[in-house]
């Protein structure tokens, strides 16, 4: 539940931000300067601020489309990402993004157009090659969908760019803009998902596994193209059983050749935001479990990490051609 | 703990007498009444005293696992009703033209308003803030030592463009007493964050009867510090925990158990 929204007087007659006041009429409303006054000072409790956050309704200026990290992507050559918003409606336990902001306000950037013109800029310096950008990076692509218009802008404009790929990544079941719009291919809307036990103990208001295939169906059946992402791997004492019971419930609703991409990798994190997470969470078990430190990133002993990749890899294969496969590789 | 910051007397009264805070005979720096979880301080007016006051009461009640904090006091304002209370989720100061928002975490039955904070009086209302003469040096110096979902202004409109009623301390603790149950719940949402985030601080106690049990370097210090924090946070007892140590002395060897001892009961998540 929103607690307040502040806007940038900048980009108040902005008919994106209008039309969102107006449907947030109800809520208090602040005016400030820049986005960044409210949004980055020290002071804030992140754990508190998530209960009720704000919307801040602001303009990027610049930075508009970046490079993705390295082992980031689907195998592509070209990959970016981009981020009209800052931080997560859900709140999972082991998301990168709880560790990433001082605050815990939902930052949009409504100047979408800047964003999309850079999607051209960058499509045009690799012509004639495929190129990805990647919109759920620091965000959820679709769960603020009903509110933010995003895919309704974004999907038209992707469209118009041929070597332009796009991921919408998400957790939600917010298709239906997805679903006004004529499909297509270079379009992915990929589904994340965590066994039944990790969903119910670390995914605070994630729609139900169920839901979410549901979602997927419909897509495929819409003719849309779809992905795959079981990632985070939460190591429990039945993870095994679990995450069978998963994929047997996914493909049990979606055809394997329907899928585009599928890609796994176990929990992991930078010792920076591990540090920052578990003193946020001090009785959070997931920051408990046997975990070790490897080139500056919190995961697994490898042994262990081996054991459950090799497992879960060996249940996929069972459904899926190793062509679509990505494991998330972030080992040197 | 909660911390009330007042200008003046007649701006604390209505909450001294609610509360029942009893005066502290221990300081003579400022005005200090303390209650059971609470304290009222009375700064003086203006930015300085104001800021003075705060981070006095922030090192005096530095044992505090988490601190709340609420400046109560009155306002100018162009065309609001003489009395009229608001929760303030924008400080500007007026010299500096830096803003502060206080981060308003639960739904409050409070109006929401901006406030300008100015160095000297002055009756040249802004159609849309409220003027006052401490916030913005109460926040800058509250978001010191404490995040800014607890620290919270409350402002009650003593003048506007046609009445004047800042001077008259017997109108004032009225405009204030009359809104005493809505700024109760606002402080008890407050009390309440603040509770919160103490809870998930190791109490000292339990620290240091660990810590004395051998020598810890500073980072084996941290790591204990965190498990301590998960192993009570999970409900277990201090005697669990010793009983896990058992004979184990070194650093490494406690450590090691503790460690054990969290691995077993985050097993299933």
């Amino acid at each position: 539940m929103l607690s307040c929204v502040y806007v940038e007087a900048g980009i108040r007659q902005h008919p994106r931000t209008e039309k969102l006041l107006a449907r947030l009429r109800h809520l208090p409303l602040v005016e400030i300067e820049h986005y960044g006054e409210v949004f980055n000072p020290r002071a804030q409790n992140f754990r508190l601020q998530k209960k009720n956050p704000a919307l801040i309704i602001a303009a990027k200026n610049k930075g508009h489309i970046l490079t993705t990290p390295e082992g980031y992507g689907l195998g592509g050559k070209h990959n970016y990402y981009f981020s009209h918003m800052l931080n997560c409606v859900y709140d999972c336990r082991y998301c990168f993004l709880q560790g990433m902001f001082q605050s815990a306000h939902q930052l949009l950037f409504v100047n979408y157009e800047d964003f999309a013109d850079g999607i051209d800029d960058v499509a045009q310096q690799h012509a004639d090659q495929p190129v990805w950008f990647y919109s759920g990076y620091d965000c959820d692509s679709l769960a603020y969908d009903p509110m933010t218009g995003f895919a309704d802008y974004f999907i038209p404009r992707v469209k118009s760019i041929d070597n332009a790929w796009m991921e919408l990544r998400t957790k939600s079941t917010q298709i239906r803009s997805l679903l006004k719009h004529q499909p297509c291919d270079r379009i992915v809307t990929a589904f994340s998902f965590t066994d039944s036990h990790s969903h119910a103990k670390l995914e605070h208001g994630v729609p139900a596994i169920a839901k979410r295939i549901e979602s997927m169906r419909q897509l495929v059946d819409a003719g849309w193209t779809v992905g795959l992402r079981l990632d985070p791997l939460v190591y429990h004492q039945h993870y095994q059983r679990d995450f069978s019971a998963l994929l047997q419930q996914i493909f049990a609703r979606v055809e394997p050749a329907a899928i585009h991409s599928v890609s796994l990798g176990n929990f992991r994190l930078s010792k920076s935001h591990f540090r920052k997470m578990s003193q946020l969470y001090p009785q959070e078990p997931l920051f408990a479990q046997n975990l070790a430190l490897n080139n500056g990133i919190i995961s697994y002993p490898e042994a262990q990490e081996e054991e459950m990749i090799g497992y879960c890899e060996n249940e996929l294969m069972k459904y899926i051609s190793p062509e679509i496969y990505h494991p998330c590789e972030w080992h040197d | 703990m909660l911390i009330w910051v007042c200008a003046l007397h007649c701006e604390a009264k209505p909450v001294i007498d609610y509360y029942r805070l009893k005066k502290s005979q221990q300081t003579r720096a400022f005005e200090l009444y303390q209650g059971d979880n609470s304290a009222c301080i009375i700064s003086g007016p203006g930015k300085i005293a104001s800021a003075a006051a705060t981070a006095w009461a922030a090192a005096s009640f530095a044992q505090h696992a988490a601190i709340a904090w609420l400046n109560l006091g009155i306002a100018g304002a162009a065309d609001q009703a003489l009395g009229s209370i608001f929760l303030i989720n924008q400080v500007t100061d007026a010299e500096t033209r830096r803003s502060y928002y206080p981060v308003t975490t639960a739904k409050s039955a409070l109006a929401k308003a901006s406030c300008i904070s100015l160095s000297q009086p002055s009756f040249d209302y802004h159609p849309s803030h409220l003027f006052d003469m401490e916030a913005s040096a109460f926040l800058a110096t509250a978001l010191r030592f404490s995040s800014a979902e607890l620290c919270q202004c409350i402002k009650i409109v003593s003048d506007n463009q046609s009445e004047n009623q800042a001077r008259d301390k017997h109108r004032i603790s009225a405009f204030i007493q009359q809104h005493i149950q809505l700024i109760d719940e606002q402080a008890r949402q407050l009390q309440a964050l603040s509770e919160q985030l103490a809870s998930l601080e190791v109490p000292a106690e339990a620290w240091q009867q660990l810590a004395s049990l051998a020598r810890f370097s500073q980072t084996q210090q941290a790591r204990l510090r965190v498990l301590l924090a998960y192993l009570l946070g999970r409900d277990y007892s201090m005697t669990q925990i010793l009983q896990q140590i058992g004979d184990a002395s070194s650093s490494k060897a406690i450590l090691g158990s503790l460690q054990q001892m969290g691995y077993s009961d985050s097993n299933e998540l």
